[in-house]
């Protein structure tokens, strides 16, 4: 395992460097311009959740898969190593893009909106959301496969607006939008809950592993 | 002593390709080369050896190991080059190799670096600046670094040049010496393998045609020459591949001393290479 991280992080050094030279000023910026600190830590987290991805994308245009297959590792181990060094990259980009939002000149965001326990535990909700969707899709249908997904779920919700503007309605987009919007401010009422907070955490170790376990029978049923 | 490789029944059907029932085994201390032709299921035995495919049927042993339930120790005892080299290509030699070193317990740090001034290659290049040949003799130089018991390579020797070429085949014949060390290699260049293996197995169209030692099959494969005269019907069945010329007819049979009854004086019977044997085979198929 620790192998295979390290492989990976050696890898992917200069393009983790890279995107995070990126990421932290542009975040920065972003978090300045606004003053809601849920969607600074979403617009965060999806950006954090995307870094990870692209290293894999950078193994299938090298072909790169065949190498890592090829050493003495199982293809459990190297799902999770891709696992742990995700989060770890995540986690690091987090901890630099947060400061990086307040302290940017004229940021209206205080420490409390995105490192506070709530913001953390939001961030980590968004995280778990993004990257444990995304990772066994990309594992499995590779970057064309992420962006398919990604772009047919927006060309979804296009095609049911539009059909509403037509006047028909499969399901009630306005209340569906309403009931995301209602889950995340309970959400966030109920954090100061201790037991609300243990159970939340919980339940992303849960989605997490239950990504994780997909991904690795994905990928070990994956011909290189 | 277990083999390095058994493979018994070795399916994998992509549909529009089918590898079918493939078996055979690998002594320890011995060289076999894998040979067919383009599109023969050679890369596929490989990569189903290594794992990298999920076979349909069948099994493969290293070592007396399933190479499913034992993945990370059949792998540790496996130095392996594929047919295109997989690294990151902006990546330097010393980096790659800083990748693959710590997954081998026996990986030697001087025998690699000795590998690489002898095969001229600058450690602080980046592989993208490599010829294809280059390339390939750095993946040679990973896969002979950890002191591996079999080693399988994939199409080794296209791409480089002549004296290289020689130069490795010496190389492999002298792994096998401590009669522990196997060598698979796939290639199309067929004069390589009467060199320096002890087996070949021949691939096509994703059957095994056949898996022997090759001074057998260098006995028993001869070339019949002779007049048109003699390609009967039935003589025509005999034969495993025929090409016929203006004048007369060559045909390759499996078994040179039938073949000696059979014309007598009537014919020239040279014994066949692998080349003819790859040749008649595929062509035999073709003419079906």
């Amino acid at each position: 395992m620790r192998n295979l991280i390290l492989k990976d992080l050696i890898l992917n050094k200069k393009f983790l460097i890279g995107i995070g030279l990126f990421y932290v000023p542009y975040m920065a910026y972003f978090g300045s311009r606004i003053n809601n600190p849920r969607l600074a830590i979403a617009i965060g987290a999806f950006l954090t959740a995307l870094a990870p991805l692209m290293t894999i994308t950078r193994e299938e245009k090298f072909k790169a898969a065949q190498l890592s297959c090829s050493l003495p590792a199982t293809r459990k181990q190297i799902v999770q190593a891709r696992y742990v060094l995700g989060w770890l990259t995540m986690t690091g980009l987090y901890a630099l893009i947060a400061p990086a939002m307040v302290l940017f000149p004229g940021s209206k965001l205080s420490w409390m909106s995105v490192a506070g326990g709530k913001a953390v535990l939001t961030a980590l909700a968004f995280l778990t959301l993004f990257f444990g969707a995304l990772m066994p899709l990309m594992i499995r249908f590779g970057l064309v496969g992420m962006f398919s997904f990604l772009i047919g779920m927006q060309l979804l919700g296009i095609i049911l607006m539009v059909l509403r503007t037509q006047g028909i309605s499969l399901i009630n987009i306005k209340g569906f939008i309403a009931g995301i919007r209602n889950a995340l401010l309970s959400l966030n009422e109920s954090l100061g809950a201790p037991g609300y907070f243990v159970a939340l955490l919980a339940v992303l170790i849960l989605v997490n592993l239950a990504s994780l376990t997909l991904s690795v029978a994905l990928f070990r049923r994956k011909d290189l | 002593m277990n083999n390095a490789l058994d493979i018994r029944n070795l399916t994998k059907d992509y549909g529009d390709f089918r590898l079918d029932d493939v078996s055979f085994s690998l002594p320890p201390g011995t060289i076999m080369g894998l040979i067919g032709p383009n599109g023969a299921g050679k890369t596929t035995v490989i990569k189903l050896i290594l794992n990298l495919l999920r076979r349909d049927g069948g099994e493969v042993k290293v070592f007396g190991l399933d190479n499913r339930q034992e993945e990370a120790a059949v792998k540790g005892r496996i130095g392996f080059v594929h047919d295109a080299p997989c690294f990151y290509e902006r990546l330097r030699l010393t980096t790659i190799k800083a990748t693959v070193a710590p997954f081998y317990r026996d990986w030697d740090e001087p025998l690699f670096r000795k590998l690489l001034a002898e095969f001229d290659l600058p450690p602080r290049k980046t592989l993208a600046r490599l010829s294809r040949g280059m390339k390939m003799k750095f993946a040679l130089a990973l896969a002979l670094s950890h002191r591996a018991d079999l080693i399988i390579l994939d199409e080794p020797t296209s791409g480089l040049d002549p004296v290289f070429r020689h130069e490795l085949l010496g190389r492999l014949s002298g792994l096998i010496q401590n009669e522990r060390t196997s060598v698979l290699f796939s290639t199309h260049i067929t004069s390589d393998l009467e060199r320096v293996a002890d087996f070949i197995t021949f691939l096509h169209e994703g059957r095994l045609v056949f898996s022997s030692p090759k001074d057998d099959i260098l006995d028993r494969w001869a070339v019949v020459k002779a007049g048109r005269d003699l390609l009967t019907d039935e003589n025509r069945r005999f034969f495993r591949g025929v090409r016929e010329r203006e004048f007369g007819f060559e045909g390759l049979t499996s078994d040179a001393a039938a073949a000696r009854r059979r014309f007598g004086d009537m014919a020239v019977i040279e014994k066949a290479a692998l080349e003819d044997i790859m040749f008649y085979i595929s062509r035999g198929a073709k003419n079906a």
